[in-house]
């Protein structure tokens, strides 16, 4: 007896859930939508996002005319330098880096090679555009590692015949590895990001619109005569939600970021649809409590923007925790999306398992709960 | 054109936006929250980066190295571990960023003049926080080798500390960073991202305008009444262009206040060009206006066609630098890009009309070319 009960209320679940996927294949734009998010929005994000000095156009005051300031100038190359040429003087390179027409203007001083061989030290200036700070940062960076170069190796050329190699010199050398991203590519980074952001925002949107659309044909009312609960009600559509997201999520992931990016996946790609899955169960909650909130499918696309600030915001894609304020970063303990993040990379890229992951995955289950209680709460509330 | 009907027009609307209240909020609120979840979100500053420590030599040195990265305030030190195999679980889980392994026999080895190799382990997920980190890295040890060298040299060859650092280091790179001095990042990324809300919200608000009529079926009564089309087209945008350029405002003041960021430009220039910008991609919201007929579509499609230029191809987060030559041009298609070298050229370069000039009719030039073709392509009497 009791397990029939039990099997009706699946029945009918299934039977909602069904009658919410045809809904959703029958809508031409939220189709269209889903689509685009899944491949060309995350294809463009991870494609067009790209940190990296590449080409930085330099022009050069050279005051010397020597062989060691030719040797020096001829050492920024590309990929990360483009030598666009000389020019004569500072007014020149004033005008220019206005302009924005060059990035940085190299500056080497009188007698430059005169004071390199009688061993006095010697300052070479470089103007660094930082309007943009990325690439000022890089740029400083870079030309610093050249400078540092050629001084060394003129000091070794100095200092060689007596001393000889490196070996015997009391030196340090700088074995660094980077690890999970060793070409430093910007795509793996940035498209895995945006797919995660997508996943938020179908997941706030699929399950509201789904409700509202109800509320704005009025067939919310036939639903309240039906013999259906409350829960009965809500559950369909977020199922069906996330089925449709969690195959979206495997398209993009398996049709696009792995074969354009070259991903290769560390961890268990089981293990992150199962986290996957459940954050979409978090996030739903909070597409409930907008349906509640909202009148119009119009509304709900407000509020889904709206609420996607803070999200984002504390989720720690674009500054990592501890580049953040204390009580910014006290406050991402209470966004979903920073348990995703998190996890997303350290599964796919880092090749984490779960037992590293065991705190963040108890967050995300416990936020989950409280989140889609209150949705449901709200829905019920307002329903019944 | 009849003045009175356009009035009467743009009053209707100023009233419909005041009284629907959900729209009232989003047209003030949504531009700030995007400006200040963008601006608090995307910081470039590489600070306080956590790491771990192997001290496998635990000498005077080896502590007076560690202590270069421990007393940095680009470093957060995390604490020591007892094995290599530590560190796998604390960077997988991002505790730390970054762990460095000093070697047995350090100190030794660099007393007697040899040289010893330190390794570091860099988190590349993200590249650009990787590339950063490990640039500090070098130049703390390019650092500590100089003044060893230098130490060296005074003991083995008889010169004094002085002389002997000049031959270790004979060529210095003395960066100036223009514009920017500080290098915040912040300032570049708040002055930048005048141009991304005003490429956003204008379009999004004038697109609503139209379509709301259209959904509403209210857009019949125009079409039946005797306004012209360029008079409809007028009235409705008048209220918007006011409510973007009280935004403009609010947004320079946040700017500055908030992100504390100079203004060294023409005020008066900016704000000029600035109305331009607004005229220009609310053209961009008439033409999605005239494609869709819901609402939800046209809040999509704006997010979509201007989110995404003004991302990717305005140079805020992918400088027009490093593009390859198709993309560059196609940036140079997009008036995202002038607007932002009007914005920081304005903001921290202190650039005027007579070098921006080009931009601003670059803007006019777009701003006209969209109003156009909308006023074309708008009809009274909808072909179907």
């Amino acid at each position: 007896m009791n397990s029939n009960r039990f099997l009706l209320w699946w029945d009918r679940v299934i039977a909602m859930t069904v009658k919410e996927l045809k809904q959703l294949f029958r809508d031409p734009v939220l189709l269209a939508i889903i689509v685009y998010f899944f491949t060309a929005d995350v294809y463009l994000a991870g494609e067009g996002i790209k940190l990296n000095l590449h080409n930085a156009s330099v022009m050069v005051i050279d005051h010397d005319h020597s062989a060691a300031s030719r040797e020096l100038i001829y050492r920024f190359r590309p990929p990360y330098f483009d030598l666009k040429g000389e020019i004569s003087g500072k007014k020149e390179a004033e005008n220019l880096l206005n302009k924005g027409k060059v990035l940085a203007v190299l500056d080497i001083p009188e007698h430059f090679q005169r004071n390199l061989l009688r061993g006095k030290q010697v300052a070479v200036q470089l103007q660094v555009d930082t309007s943009d700070t990325v690439l000022g940062t890089l740029a400083t960076s870079y030309a610093a590692q050249i400078t540092a170069d050629f001084g060394q190796d003129f000091a070794m050329q100095e200092l060689g015949p007596v001393t000889g190699q490196t070996d015997n010199l009391p030196v340090i050398e700088d074995r660094h590895r980077v690890l999970y991203n060793p070409n430093q590519i910007d795509g793996w980074f940035m498209s895995i990001s945006e797919l995660l952001t997508v996943i938020t925002i179908l997941s706030m949107l699929l399950p509201a619109a789904a409700a509202v659309r109800e509320k704005e044909r009025g067939t919310i009312e036939q639903l309240a005569v039906s013999p259906l609960t409350p829960l009965q009600i809500l559950l369909p559509k977020v199922i069906a939600m996330s089925l449709v997201i969690l195959l979206g999520t495997a398209v993009c992931l398996f049709l696009i970021i792995i074969p354009a990016f070259h991903l290769p996946v560390k961890g268990s790609i089981p293990l992150f649809f199962a986290v996957t899955a459940l954050y979409v169960f978090a996030t739903s909650g909070i597409g409930l409590f907008i349906a509640t909130a909202s009148r119009t499918l119009g509304q709900v696309t407000m509020l889904v923007v709206l609420l996607m600030m803070p999200i984002l915001l504390l989720s720690g894609v674009w500054t990592p925790p501890e580049a953040m304020p204390q009580g910014l970063r006290w406050a991402m303990t209470f966004s979903p999306l920073y348990y995703l993040t998190e996890m997303s990379y350290a599964i796919l890229l880092k090749g984490a398992d779960m037992y590293i992951l065991k705190d963040l995955l108890l967050g995300l289950t416990l936020l989950g709960i409280a989140f889609f209680s209150f949705g449901v709460w709200r829905f019920r509330r307002q329903f019944g | 054109m009849n003045l009175s009907r356009v009035w009467a027009v743009a009053y209707k609307e100023w009233r419909e936006v005041l009284r629907d209240r959900l729209f009232f909020t989003m047209a003030f609120v949504l531009p700030l929250c995007i400006f200040l979840v963008l601006g608090w979100g995307i910081s470039f500053d590489v600070e306080k980066i956590p790491f771990a420590v192997l001290d496998q030599d635990r000498t005077a040195m080896s502590r007076d190295f560690l202590h270069r990265f421990i007393d940095s305030r680009y470093f957060n030190y995390k604490g020591d571990v007892r094995s290599e195999r530590e560190f796998d679980a604390l960077l997988a889980h991002s505790d730390i960023r970054f762990a460095i392994v000093i070697p047995p026999k350090f100190q030794e080895r660099l007393l007697a003049g040899q040289s010893t190799s330190v390794q570091s382990l860099i988190d590349g997920v993200f590249p650009y926080r990787g590339q950063v980190t490990r640039s500090y890295v070098s130049g703390i040890i390019a650092n500590f080798n100089r003044q060893s060298l230098a130490g060296y040299l005074t003991g083995a060859r008889g010169l004094s500390q002085e002389q002997a650092l000049s031959r270790v280091a004979p060529v210095l790179l003395e960066p100036r960073y223009l514009y920017n001095q500080a290098l915040r990042s912040q300032w570049s990324m708040a002055s930048g991202l005048m141009m991304l809300v005003l490429m956003v919200t204008p379009p999004f608000l004038t697109a609503l305008g139209v379509v709301r009529e259209k959904e509403n079926g209210s857009i019949y009564n125009i079409y039946a009444s005797t306004i012209s089309r360029s008079e409809f087209i007028l009235g409705k945008f008048l209220p918007y262009l006011l409510i973007s350029c009280l935004n403009i405002l609010v947004l320079w003041w946040v700017v500055m206040n908030v992100f504390g960021t100079p203004f060294k430009g023409d005020p008066l220039f900016y704000y000029a060009a600035s109305v331009i910008y607004v005229i220009c991609t609310a053209g961009v919201g008439l033409l999605v206006s005239l494609l869709v007929q819901t609402q939800v579509a046209a809040i999509t499609l704006t997010m979509v066609i201007s989110f995404v230029p003004a991302m990717l191809y305005s140079g805020l987060l992918v400088p027009i630098e490093s593009m390859e030559p198709g993309t560059r041009f196609e940036a140079h298609l997009f008036p995202t890009l002038y607007y932002l070298r009007i914005s920081w050229g304005s903001f921290l370069k202190g650039l005027g009309w007579a070098e921006l000039w080009f931009e601003v009719a670059a803007l006019m030039l777009y701003a006209v070319i969209l109003w156009v073709v909308g006023y074309l392509n708008f009809h009274k009497r909808p072909r179907r």
